[in-house]
């Protein structure tokens, strides 16, 4: 029997004979029925599972995942030394509605393992290097407590214009239709209905964000919510352009002079990453003359301190030249 | 004169059934909205038998009746209106000496073309309230619409709209069309289910024997989402969307003594056979999973009579025995390429109340942690002795019951290694000769051992509309992992095990 089942909060009082009954039963137990086929790499691993936005493909060879919010986790975890293998995923399979979250081995804890959510992800590190020491290095610093509120202001740069330039490159610029395809309403369905309508509720989902934050209402339109997409690019060249600046004042090749890269570097890594890797700029279908491109703005950010960044962390945490 | 044939009315014609006889008129009264196009296809077959030069009067009380169970199988008269009037149309008796000439009158009631309903349901565990409205006989050719809502204890919302018409006035085969979608609970493999899609059925029945059958297309888009802390790894690794394109044929042959039952959801004496065939995804029909399906079911029940005690003594017993089969397919047209391994959703499920008594609800076969993430073949059977209790005798819907059942349900697993470096190739991507040795290793593994088993009594109330248990279970012979049920249980359902 499972020892997961939780007893009931009230049980009859079982009389001593009925009890003896109740002992003596079941007089035979045969090993467990193995599991179905697709359940087999699921649960057979020892490592513990790092449940990301992938292609089936990507998360087999540990690539980086091209949702921002999971491959900032996911190279904080590398950086960090805390071994894990990768699980392409939707936010369907998580507690919180999110991705990432990682789930522990079944063998460590008992029988029942609850998952981790992104927000204690960091401290479930620090523990696995307390725990076993023969994990890999960790090469993950802390930001000087000097810098730390100044590390704040910046984070909101990060969550705010970078999101919504990715948000609205992603999902509302049609030149990146099929980008949005090939990662999230391919991988959910082979159905053209069925992606459509998820590639729709999407859209929606994204444009509310992007309206969340601000007031990024096209003027032209009354009534009607549309994004003004120049706006929201123009703020996230401003935001890259301010990161590019800190990281040249830092001087250690990681922000706000820290000894290696922090969590920080590993959040402005997941977006300045995939801008380059997906949104490169000219020679892109459909790309057109005056065309703006968020991977040729991290590029050019500042003096190329952002992509100097970016393939350092690339080659720290991934291994990968540029 | 014209009047109502009553029982002696009808005994005087079959006296004389051998009499010649000839239909000059039919008429239908009370029927307002109904079109005369349906109504020609029912009273065609009797006009013919009337025209014929030899026809009798047996003939045309035989033909009578089956256009009256024809009228009244098509669901939209009231069914004690049924009023039939023969009158002798004979003025002159030199024309036809011999024959009788017959006038012949329908009285019919219309039920009410819209009709409202609420309620409250017990099945499968989960009590639900529910609300409906049906359209009668929309067009005035028994097109009907229904539709539902209903929230419970596991369904959190069921929406279903259901439009359906007889083909060429025949109420012996409809074509429905069906939408629906769904959220529900599915407690025993910690998740939720979301049903989105849309169907075209065909239900025909053979109307001397009851045989139905019926082949249905379905579409659904499910999502398996909501997933509890506790979830599994199996359950998350099958969260999320896919479609599920298939075509079911649904054989029943009900053989059930159900009129000579105390109620008609406790037999005596039949049988009861249902055959379950699915093709999912193959060929033209696309989507996300791709396999077939076959479940069979056949229950019988007998009495038991008992030397010295009256004919019948109430007591019976009855069998049962389900078995079914998940075979993955490859996707489009071929029969060699590799196949991808049954999810979550598409496997069976088996334990409980209802099937394997002694179980929890999904209780039986694999099991990762908690959740029970079912299998892909099955094999359950059971027996049961029902005594009608001292105080209220045979003819009550009460009786005692005393029952032993057991079941095994194993999923298909893939012993080879899985190709990997394939280019785009899954690694969870099985060969069809791959599929085929799991497939006959799984069911050789059915016959390994013993079945879980379990054994218990209990007492059985049939009302009319679903059948209610209270049993004592022990379960005897278990697999690690499977959930049994020591002492109470109650069961609420229309078909046991």
């Amino acid at each position: 029997m499972a020892a997961t089942t939780t007893p009931p909060p009230w049980q009859w009082p079982i009389p001593r004979p009925l009890q003896y009954l109740f002992d003596a039963v079941p007089l035979r137990v045969y090993e467990a029925t193995e599991l179905p086929a697709r359940s087999q790499p699921a649960t057979s691993d020892t490592l513990p599972s790092l449940y990301v936005f992938a292609t089936a493909e990507d998360a087999r060879r540990g690539r980086p995942s091209f949702n921002p919010g999971c491959l900032k986790w996911q190279t904080y975890l590398r950086l960090a030394g805390v071994p894990f293998r990768l699980v392409a995923s939707t936010n369907h399979a998580s507690p919180t509605g999110a991705l990432p979250f990682l789930l522990p081995p079944r063998s460590t804890t008992s029988c029942s393992t609850s998952p981790i959510p992104s927000s204690q992800l960091a401290s479930y590190a620090e523990k696995t290097h307390a725990v076993s020491p023969s994990t890999p290095l960790s090469v993950v610093a802390n930001i000087p407590s000097s810098s730390v509120l100044r590390s704040e202001a910046y984070q909101s740069l990060v969550d705010h214009p970078l999101r919504n330039a990715w948000l609205y490159a992603l999902y509302l610029d049609r030149r990146h239709t099929s980008l949005l395809d090939t990662f999230y309403t391919g991988p959910a369905s082979s159905s053209g209905l069925v992606r459509a309508t998820l590639r729709r509720q999407l859209r929606h989902a994204a444009e509310g964000e992007i309206l969340k934050m601000g007031s990024y209402l096209s003027g032209a339109a009354a009534g009607t919510a549309v994004v003004d997409g120049d706006r929201v690019v123009r703020e996230a060249g401003e935001a890259l352009e301010a990161l590019a600046g800190v990281l040249a004042e830092s001087g250690t090749g990681w922000f706000f002079g820290a000894e290696g890269p922090s969590l920080f570097d590993c959040a402005v890594f997941a977006y300045t990453f995939l801008m380059v890797e997906y949104m490169a700029g000219p020679g892109e279908k459909g790309s057109r003359e005056g065309d703006v491109w968020l991977g040729d703005m991290v590029r050019k950010a500042g003096e190329g301190e952002l992509e100097g960044h970016r393939v350092r962390i690339l080659r720290a945490a991934f291994g990968e030249g540029s | 004169m014209s009047t109502p044939i009553d029982a002696q009315g009808l005994q005087t014609i079959l006296d004389n059934s051998l009499t010649p006889a000839a239909i000059r008129v039919v008429e239908l009264h009370g029927a307002r909205y109904t079109r005369r196009s349906l109504l020609d296809h029912i009273f065609k077959p009797l006009v013919e038998t009337g025209s014929n030069p030899n026809c009798t009067l047996g003939d045309v009380v035989s033909s009578i009746s089956t256009a009256q169970a024809k009228l009244s199988r098509l669901g939209i008269f009231v069914e004690d209106s049924f009023r039939v009037f023969i009158s002798d149309a004979r003025k002159d008796v030199s024309v036809h000496p011999e024959r009788t000439d017959l006038d012949i009158a329908f009285n019919v009631k219309e039920r009410s073309r819209l009709a409202l309903g609420a309620g409250t349901d017990f099945g499968n565990t989960e009590g639900s309230a529910y609300t409906n409205a049906e359209l009668r006989n929309i067009f005035g050719g028994a097109e009907t619409l229904t539709v539902n809502a209903r929230t419970g204890t596991r369904t959190r919302s069921a929406y279903n709209a259901i439009f359906s018409a007889p083909i060429n006035g025949n109420p012996d085969i409809r074509l429905a069309a069906e939408t629906q979608r769904s959220s529900t609970q599915k407690p025993w493999a910690s998740h939720e289910e979301n049903l989105t899609g849309a169907g075209l059925r065909l239900d025909w029945q053979k109307a001397d024997n009851g045989d139905t059958h019926s082949i249905a297309y379905s579409s659904i888009w499910r999502q398996i989402t909501g997933l509890l802390p506790s979830a599994s790894p199996t359950v998350r690794a099958d969260a999320g969307d896919s479609l599920k394109s298939s075509i079911t044929y649904t054989f029943t042959r009900d053989r059930f003594n159900r009129a000579a039952a105390p109620s008609p959801t406790l037999p005596q004496s039949g049988y009861l056979l249902r055959a379950v065939s699915e093709l999912a995804g193959w060929g033209p029909l696309q989507g996300d999973v791709s396999f077939s399906k076959t479940e069979v079911e056949l229950s019988t029940a007998s009495p038991l009579p008992l030397p010295g005690v009256k004919p019948t003594s109430g007591i019976s017993i009855g069998g049962g025995l389900r078995m079914g089969l998940l075979y993955p397919l490859p996707f489009g047209f071929n029969l060699t390429g590799s196949a991808m391994p049954s999810r979550i959703n598409d496997r069976f499920q088996l334990g409980g109340p209802t099937d394997v008594r002694g179980f929890k609800l999904g209780g039986l076969g694999p099991h990762d942690g908690a959740d029970s993430v079912g299998g892909d073949v099955y094999a359950a059977g059971g027996v049961n002795l029902l005594f009608p209790l001292p105080r209220t005798g045979p003819d009550s819907p009460l009786r005692f019951q005393v029952f032993a059942n057991g079941g095994r349900l194993v999923a298909l697993k893939h012993k080879g290694k899985s190709k990997q470096g394939q280019g785009d190739g899954d690694p969870l991507r099985i060969d069809s000769g791959a599929v085929r040795r799991s497939v006959s290793s799984a069911v050789s593994e059915l016959a390994s051992g013993l079945p879980s088993l379990a054994a218990g009594v209990g007492l059985v109330y049939a009302h009319p509309a679903a059948r209610f248990e209270l049993n004592f279970s022990l379960p005897l012979v278990m697999r690690r992992g499977e959930e049994g049920r020591k002492g109470l249980q109650v069961g609420v359902g229309i078909s046991f095990l």
